[in-house]
C-alpha cells in the first residue's frame, strides 16, 4: 500500500471518527446487551438442554462410531473425498495451506480497497469457503449413523440392578446365585470343579473393586475362569463389569450399605394368590435358570429369557410347560427327578443341576402351571381367589395369548 | 470523602488517563456486527471462570475423570450449571469467534493499519479450536475417547513429521493416561497462556488504532 492510500485512509478514518459516537457509553451498551443475551442463552442451554450422558471410555470397544465435536465435522467429512493413498493432502496439505493463507491474509491480499464491491474475488472466495464448511457440516450430521443406545447405569442403585441381571446370566452358572460356590454342575469343561464361595467376608474385605474388576475382565485362567472383558475375548463392556462389581460389593460386603431402591427380591405369594410371569416367574427364572437357558448353551434348546420362549422353545417344547399338569418337565426336574426317554436314557437331569431351589419357588411354579401360566399381573389377579374362605373355583387354563 | 479517595488513587494509578484513553474516546458509528469481538471476550471470560471452578473437582486420570464429572453433575451444588455453561460456552465461542472473523473479513478491517490485530485474531481462532479439541477428551467418555483417537490419528498422517506429532499429542503411541494428562495441561495452562497473551496484544491494538469504520463505496 503506498503512502497516498495510507494518508487517504487516515483522512477518511478521522472523518468517520468525527461523525462517530463515544466508546463509552454508546459502544459499550450494545456490547453489554449482546453479552447479556449470550449469558442468558448459555444458562438456558445448560438448564433446559443439558449435556447428553455418555458411557465411560472403553478402549476395547472398537465398534464405537467416533464423532468429533461438531465444529470439526466438516474436516472429517472433507476427508471422505480424498483417496486413501493421498490422504495427507486432505489431512495436512489443504488445511495447512488454508490456515497459512488465513493468518497471512493481510500480507497476501494487496488490494487496498475495503468495500466488498471492490474486492469481489476475495469476498466470493471466502463466501465459497463458508458455504463449503456449512454444507460439509450439514452433510456430516445427516450421514453419520446413530450411535446404538447403550444402557447407562447412573446411580448406584441402577448399577446394582444391572449388575444383578448380568451376574445371574454370566456368573451364577458356576458361582451360584448368591456367590456361595460349591460343585459346578452342567458347565462344559468345569464339571465337578469345586468353587470356593466368593461372597464371604474373606473375599470381600481383601479384594478391592479394582481387583474384582480385573478378575472379571481378565479371568483367572489357571483356575478355569475365562475372561469376560470385551478386550480379552469376553462379552462384557467396562461399564457392565463395573455393574457386576457394584452388585457383588453392595450385596455381599456388609460394610457397603445397599441403597433401598436397589433391593430386588423375589416377591412372596399370599395364600390363594396366583403368580404371574411378569412379577414372579421371571424373577425366579432370571436368578436360577437363565444363566444356562439362553442361546449358545447346552440346554436342549430350551430358552427361558422371555414368556414366549419359556412356553414355546426347546426340544421338548410340548412337555416343558403344560397348563394344569404337574407332571410337566419343569416341575418334575425342579423336584430333582430326572426325565428319561423311551430307552431309559436320562435326557434331562434335576434342575438347577447344582442345588435345589427353595420349596417356596417350586410352589410358585406349580401354582402358575395350575392356573394356566398367566403372563401379566392383571391376568394373574383375575385368576386369584378373591378372599380366603370362599370356594375355590377350579383353575382353568387361559387360552394362549 | 469519596472524592478524596478517588484523587488519592488517581494521583498514583492515573485513573483519569486510563478513562481518557480507554473509555472516553470517539469511535466511528458502527452496527451490531461490531459487538462480536466483545462477545468473544465475554465468552472467553465465562469459560475461564467456569473452567476454574471445574478444576476444583475434576481429576485428570483415566480412573477418576469420568466419575469426577458424574460427581460434578450430580453432587456438587450447581455443578451441573457450571459444567453446562462451560460445555455450551465452548460451542458458542467457536461460533462467535468465527463470525467475528467473518465480520472482520467482509468489512476489510484486516487491512492497513490493522494487520497485526488480524494476525493475533487468527491465532486466537486457532487457540479456540485447540481448546475445543483438548477439552473434548477430558470427560473421558466413549465419545471423547474415540473422537480423540481419530483426531490424533489424523494428525499422524502428516508427511514426514506425522509419527512425531502423533507421539507428542498422545505422549506415546497409544492414547493413555499420559494423553489425558497432557491434554488437561494444554487445556488449562498452555493454551490459556497463549490466549491471554494474544488477547492482550489484540486489545492494545484495538484501543491504539480504534475500531474500524464501515467502509464506504469509494474506500
Amino acid at each position: 500500500m503506498n503512502e497516498e492510500f495510507k494518508s487517504k485512509y487516515h483522512e477518511k478514518y478521522a472523518a468517520a471518527k468525527q461523525k462517530g459516537v463515544k466508546f463509552w457509553p454508546d459502544i459499550i451498551y450494545k456490547d453489554l446487551i449482546v453479552s447479556f443475551a449470550l449469558f442468558l442463552l448459555l444458562i438456558g442451554l445448560a438448564a433446559f438442554v443439558g449435556i447428553a450422558q455418555e458411557p465411560k471410555a472403553d478402549p476395547n470397544d472398537a465398534n464405537y462410531i467416533p464423532r468429533p465435536e461438531w465444529y470439526f465435522l466438516f474436516l472429517f467429512e472433507a476427508l471422505k473425498f480424498v483417496p486413501g493413498q493421498i490422504e495427507w493432502v486432505g489431512t495436512a496439505l489443504i488445511p495447512g495451506i488454508a490456515i497459512l493463507v488465513l493468518i497471512l491474509l493481510p500480507f497476501i491480499d494487496k488490494n487496498p480497497y475495503r468495500n466488498w464491491k471492490k474486492r469481489k474475488v476475495g469476498v466470493s472466495m471466502m463466501s465459497l469457503v463458508v458455504v463449503g464448511i456449512v454444507g460439509l457440516t450439514v452433510r456430516a450430521v445427516v450421514t453419520t449413523p446413530e450411535q446404538e443406545e447403550v444402557s447407562l447405569a447412573g446411580s448406584i442403585a441402577e448399577q446394582v440392578i444391572q449388575g444383578q441381571d448380568l451376574y445371574s446370566i454370566y456368573c451364577a452358572e458356576c458361582h451360584q446365585p448368591d456367590g456361595e460356590g460349591g460343585e459346578v454342575a452342567g458347565v462344559e469343561g468345569l464339571e465337578g470343579v469345586i468353587l470356593k464361595p466368593i461372597n464371604s467376608q474373606d473375599e470381600m474385605w481383601t479384594r478391592t473393586d479394582e481387583t474384582l474388576f480385573n478378575i472379571v475382565d481378565l479371568g483367572q485362567q489357571d483356575l478355569g475362569m475365562p475372561p469376560y472383558g470385551l478386550g480379552y475375548g469376553g462379552e462384557l463392556q467396562r461399564s457392565e463389569i463395573e455393574a457386576v462389581v457394584a452388585f457383588m460389593r453392595y450385596t455381599w460386603d456388609e460394610r457397603a450399605e445397599i441403597p433401598e431402591e436397589a433391593i430386588i427380591g423375589i416377591p412372596g405369594l399370599a395364600e390363594g394368590e396366583v403368580p404371574s410371569y411378569e412379577v414372579h416367574i421371571s424373577a425366579v427364572a432370571k436368578r436360577y435358570c437363565v444363566s444356562c437357558h439362553r442361546p449358545d448353551k447346552e440346554n436342549n434348546e430350551y430358552l427361558m429369557q422371555t414368556y414366549e420362549e419359556m412356553l414355546t422353545t426347546g426340544d421338548n417344547a410340548d412337555k416343558n410347560v403344560v397348563a394344569g399338569d404337574l407332571e410337566n418337565y419343569i416341575i418334575v426336574t425342579l423336584h430333582r427327578e430326572s426325565i428319561f426317554d423311551t430307552n431309559g436314557d436320562e435326557i434331562i437331569g434335576p434342575m438347577p443341576p447344582s442345588k435345589e431351589i427353595k420349596a417356596e419357588y417350586i410352589d410358585m411354579f406349580e401354582r402358575w402351571v395350575l392356573a394356566g401360566m398367566p403372563e401379566t399381573a392383571d391376568e394373574a389377579a383375575a385368576l386369584s381367589e378373591p378372599a380366603a374362605g370362599e370356594a375355590a373355583p377350579e383353575a382353568e387354563a387361559t387360552p394362549e395369548p | 470523602m469519596a472524592e478524596k479517595i478517588y484523587n488519592w488513587l488517581d494521583e498514583r494509578l492515573g485513573l483519569e488517563a486510563i478513562y481518557g484513553t480507554v473509555l472516553d474516546r470517539k469511535v466511528p458509528k458502527v452496527n451490531w456486527w461490531f459487538t462480536l469481538g466483545s462477545a468473544s471476550l465475554f465468552l472467553a471470560g465465562m469459560q475461564a471462570v467456569t473452567g476454574i471452578f471445574l478444576t476444583m473437582y475434576y481429576v485428570p486420570s483415566p480412573d477418576k475423570a469420568y466419575d469426577s464429572i458424574q460427581y460434578i453433575m450430580n453432587d456438587v451444588a450447581f455443578g451441573w450449571l457450571i459444567r453446562g455453561i462451560h460445555h455450551w460456552g465452548a460451542s458458542l465461542m467457536v461460533v462467535i469467534v468465527f463470525l467475528h472473523m467473518l465480520r472482520t473479513f467482509f468489512y476489510g478491517a484486516y487491512k492497513y493499519p490493522r494487520e497485526i490485530t488480524w494476525l493475533t485474531g487468527t491465532f486466537l481462532l486457532l487457540f479456540t479450536l485447540g481448546m475445543g479439541f483438548t477439552g473434548y477428551l477430558l470427560p473421558w467418555n466413549q465419545r471423547s475417547f474415540w473422537a480423540t483417537m481419530v483426531g490424533t490419528e489424523i494428525a499422524g498422517t502428516v508427511p514426514l513429521m506425522g509419527d512425531f506429532i502423533l507421539k507428542v499429542l498422545r505422549g506415546g503411541t497409544d492414547l493413555s493416561a499420559v494423553t489425558l494428562a497432557r491434554f488437561f495441561s494444554a487445556h488449562i495452562w498452555i493454551l490459556p497462556a497463549g490466549i491471554v497473551s494474544m488477547i492482550s496484544v489484540h486489545m492494545y491494538l484495538i484501543i491504539r488504532l480504534g475500531i474500524s469504520n464501515i467502509p464506504s463505496e469509494e474506500e
